[in-house]
């Protein structure tokens, strides 16, 4: 009989699931220290060498800090947050009708949109950038078209900052867009039709029952795009043409041209420090349980 | 809810309107790759379309060697991606262990880094430990930025698996190891399928992280960096096609293979004993 | 005690042969009836029956293909849910999990646009009304309370909305029995409180018999009788308003052109007398409830009566059930006293021709 027959204790079980969790998680953990958290480290530690060095076992010194804050990496810091943060906007103002239209309206159109934009993203970054070079240049297609039909001569539409913009929007629309679509599909029909019942206008169920209810998709999102395109390089580089160097161009040619490997980890770790920032402050300041309700305390 | 008519053609409208101008860079690539004229000028008349871009890309053996990089760092990304996914999968849905929520927390983390600032931490990293940068360097910072992808693609997959199965196939005897074999791998198949698919073609696109992680050696999404920011290059468009219709065969082939591994597979279930 | 006795019979909803189509699948067929003003009207209908569909068409959140639905004589079918003075309290009661209790039954009051402290007042009014503490509930978050509580939070929500008919779509299913029986007599007490129209659907008959003055019964997209519980209980218009009371008796018998019936059980016909004639050949249903079954003692005269063998008994309390068998695989059910209780294991079944009813299958 299965009674009579000693049976395992749950919680020697579990331990033994326990065992093999950490033995599961163990490649992946490895994979993370090797190739993530020590060269992070590196970086950080990095930028403490003094500059134009390329030993790492050398006194520290903050030399390149003083470095950056003399001169005018500040600007390529602003920059590149400030093209991020517009960035972000420009992608809820597209991304949430489409989101939504994905989420509660469209059937099998939903899963047909979700397909072609999702296949882009296996498109090299660099080759979807060229595109719009190509449609954009001096004598490219929209240039071209206009000329011909209308008979309008315009010059490249390149090298400025809305064609960065544009740039980074087109290069990070799914980032914005999965993750609205997944939070706003997370808002139960039901709710919504009882705000319609109960009186609500189409604007307020919005405001009063989708917004906050896909808060967290939206967030995600944000977040998501927030800190790729902070950290973006091609864009600048291929639309803006050095119009605006932001702080990963500045990182790039420390240690490319300039060759100065200290200083542009300084520069790295002032960045990801940076943005490290921005995220906790926002995650910190939307809780997202008590958002959803989910919180009980 | 009532979605009017009016509604629902707004939104299909809107929808249109964005797929189309998300499109619009790759036929304007294409329509530049068929452009006779060494710098391309829009509209051009229909005689100056020429395949000549294309024979010179396929012709080139300095891209034929971009291209075998960029495969050979994408496949060997695909199979550790896939097999470090697949048990680090199994923690974060399947077992239940001490520190696995801090681990569902940690695994996403390397997506919302900025993959320049990873690739060049790499890059300093190998040149702590004396490692010269090449091809097969940045399968490893290839590998890092999508097992978390990988990872998260089979657990969904884990996610849906009914407990009740290795449970029972334990009550029948099985080992771990057996369970882990003839259960949990086959079901977790599909997941694992699409897994690959996605890391094929993330590591085949990928620039930011090639960048700094190849050394010497450079992938194809590299070349054409380079070419594009230096002016105009007719062979530029060409290989960009070339690379996208490069990443559509990979899906083909990796889904033909599965498929016929499957057929295979049931085909030899189904036959009587 | 009905509701149409009361002076306001008038309909206030009227439902002109709506129809609902998915595609193909009709869901609602041309069903017709009118709800007074001020009573407690109930569809009651098992599962895919449609009542959901119906109504959500009668709160504006799906349009009929066709028919009219009439609020106070004016046509509202293109009305949109907010325009309408209608109000649904939900299966899933569709709470704001992101609002307080207190601002979820503010909602309606602040899409009409009402002051805060108006709001409050009436917020809190209505949570007492409902037995919910203000003072606890007010500012207590929708995951925190219970299913018993948010059931109130959800009348609350639609009372504040102030309809003139409310609709409720199964709203206790999924509570337990007891707390179901607890906001059963709750509703009807509110109902008669407030003097509004209620609205109310259920798969459940014994629910609908206990709060509703009137009762409708649904089967498969059309309604197969309305009337008033007892009414219905009485009298139910076919077999299949019979079976949803519960446990009945339905015999199937073949008329033999007077008032006598054939019930063929396979093994043997036998011959019973029907309470009204059947013509030759026509098959109906003879409908005995298990209370006008008894066993005969020797020598008792019956209208009608059948040997039998007691399968087994069941305790119900101050009554016992038996499962009795007149052929194999055909039984009857049978309700006495406990004082009437009885060892044997073959007996004799009567029952008076009065007690049983000739339906349509
Ligand atoms: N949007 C829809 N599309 C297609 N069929 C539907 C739709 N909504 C309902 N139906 C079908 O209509 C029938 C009636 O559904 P309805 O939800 O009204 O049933 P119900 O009586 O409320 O059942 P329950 O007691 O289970 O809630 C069902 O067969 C259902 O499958
Ligand atoms: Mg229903």
């Amino acid at each position: 009989m299965k009674t009579s027959a000693p049976v395992p204790a749950p919680s020697a079980d579990a331990s033994g699931s326990s065992l093999f969790g950490a033995l599961a998680a163990l490649p992946f953990g490895a994979l993370m220290l090797f190739g993530f958290v020590a060269p992070l480290l590196c970086v950080v530690w990095f930028g403490f060498m003094p500059p134009k060095t390329f030993a790492l076992l050398q006194a520290p010194t903050l030399a390149n800090y003083v470095t950056i804050f003399q001169q005018t990496y500040f600007k390529s810091i602003l920059w590149s947050l400030g093209l991020a943060g517009l960035t972000v906007v420009c992608l809820l103002v597209i991304c949430y009708p489409l989101a939504f239209a994905l989420a509660k309206i469209f059937r099998g159109g939903a899963s047909f949109v979700t397909y072609a934009i999702a296949t882009s993203l296996f498109v090299s970054e660099n080759i979807r950038l060229f595109g719009w070079v190509i449609g954009f240049m001096k004598n490219g297609v929209v240039g071209g078209t206009l000329a011909t039909l209308f008979d309008a001569q315009v010059d490249s539409l390149l090298y400025n900052i809305p064609v960065i913009v544009l740039g980074m929007v087109y290069v990070y629309l799914p980032f914005m867009l999965f993750p609205l679509a997944l939070g706003i599909k997370m808002v139960p029909d039901q709710v919504r039709e009882a705000a319609f019942d109960l009186g609500a206008s189409r604007w307020q169920v919005f405001r009063k029952v989708d917004l906050p209810l896909s808060l967290p998709g939206v967030l995600i999102g944000s977040l998501l795009v927030f800190v790729l395109s902070a950290g973006a390089i091609a864009e600048a580089k291929i639309l803006g043409g050095q119009k605006v160097v932001t702080i990963a161009a500045d990182i790039e040619s420390e240690f490319t041209y300039a060759q100065n490997w200290p200083l542009g980890s300084a520069l790295s770790t002032l960045f990801i420090g940076l943005t490290t920032v921005v995220v906790f402050v926002a995650l910190a300041r939307f809780d997202l349980e008590k958002l959803l309700g989910k919180k009980r305390d | 809810m009532l979605v009017t008519r009016t509604q629902r053609i707004g939104f299909s409208l809107y929808a249109g309107l964005v797929l189309l101008v998300f499109y619009f860079p790759l036929l304007c690539i294409i329509v530049a790759s068929l452009s006779k004229r060494r710098f391309f000028s829009f509209p051009y008349p229909s005689e100056q379309i020429t395949f000549k871009w294309y024979q010179d890309a396929l012709n080139s053996p300095q891209i034929a060697e971009f291209f075998g990089i960029s495969l050979r760092i994408a496949g060997l990304t695909a199979f550790f991606s896939v097999l470090i996914g697949f048990f680090a999968a199994l923690a974060y849905a399947r077992y239940r262990w001490r520190g696995r929520q801090t681990f569902q927390r940690l695994v996403l983390l390397p997506l919302f880094f900025p993959q320049s600032v990873l690739g060049l931490a790499l890059l300093m990293w190998f040149n702590f430990l004396h490692i010269t940068p090449a091809w097969w360097t940045a399968v490893i910072g290839h590998t890092v930025w999508i097992t978390p992808i990988t990872t998260l693609i089979i657990s969904i997959q884990a996610y849906g698996l009914d407990d009740a199965l290795e449970e029972a196939a334990r009550d029948l005897g099985a080992s771990r190891w057996q369970i882990l074999r003839k259960i949990t791998l086959p079901l977790l198949l599909p997941g694992m399928i699409s897994a690959t698919c996605f890391a094929v073609l993330l590591s085949w696109g990928n620039f930011a992280l090639s960048l700094f992680t190849t050394g010497a050696d450079s992938a194809l999404p590299e070349w054409l960096y380079a070419r594009m920011t230096t002016g105009y290059q007719p062979l530029v468009p060409a290989v960009g096609v070339l690379s996208v219709l490069g990443a559509m065969l990979l899906v083909i082939v990796l889904f033909t293979v599965v498929a016929w591994n499957q057929r295979r597979t049931r085909r030899l279930t189904a036959a009587p004993e | 005690m009905a509701a149409s006795d009361s002076p306001s019979a008038a309909p206030i909803l009227d439902v002109v042969g709506v129809t609902k189509r998915f595609g193909t699948f009709t869901a609602v067929d041309a069903v017709n009836f009118g709800v007074r003003d001020g009573e407690f009207f109930t569809l009651v209908g098992p599962s895919g029956s449609g009542k959901t569909t119906l109504l959500r068409m009668l709160v504006g959140m799906e349009k009929p293909t066709s028919g009219e639905i009439r609020l106070r004589g004016k046509v509202i079918n293109d009305l949109p849910p907010n325009q309408r003075p209608t109000c649904m309290v939900f299966q899933s009661l569709a709470l704001f999990p992101h609002l307080s209790v207190g601002k979820n039954v503010e909602f309606p009051l602040e899409i009409r646009g009402q002051s805060s402290g108006e709001r409050r007042t009436r917020a809190w009014e209505l949570l007492k009304l409902l037995h919910l503490d203000p003072h606890r509930y007010y500012d207590k978050n929708i995951a925190q309370c219970s299913g018993g509580e948010r059931q109130r939070v959800a009348l609350a929500r639609a009372l504040a909305y102030d309809p003139e008919i409310l609709f409720f779509d199964e709203p206790l299913s999924a509570l337990d029995a007891r707390l179901r029986k607890l906001l059963q007599k709750e509703l009807k007490d509110i109902q008669r409180g407030t003097k509004k129209t209620f609205c109310y659907v259920t798969h459940s008959l014994e629910e609908a018999m206990v709060m509703s003055d009137r009762v409708a019964i649904l089967r498969a997209g059309g309604i197969e009788q309305i009337g008033r519980p007892d009414e219905i209980y009485a009298s139910p218009k076919n077999a299949f308003v019979a079976e949803f009371m519960g446990e009945v008796n339905l015999l199937p018998v073949t008329g033999g052109g007077d008032s006598t019936g054939a019930w063929d059980t396979g093994r043997k016909t036998l011959a019973l007398a029907l309470p009204a004639p059947l013509a030759a050949g026509v098959q109906k249903k003879l409908l005995i409830r298990p209370e006008s079954l008894r066993f005969l003692r020797p020598g008792e005269v019956a209208g009608n009566r059948v040997p039998v063998r007691i399968l087994n008994e069941f305790s119900l309390g101050s009554r016992i059930q038996y499962h009795v068998e007149v052929a194999p695989g055909h039984t009857l059910t049978v309700e006495r006293l406990r004082e009437e209780r009885t060892t044997a294991t073959e007996a004799e079944l009567g029952w008076e021709l009065a007690d049983s009813q000739l339906l349509d299958a």
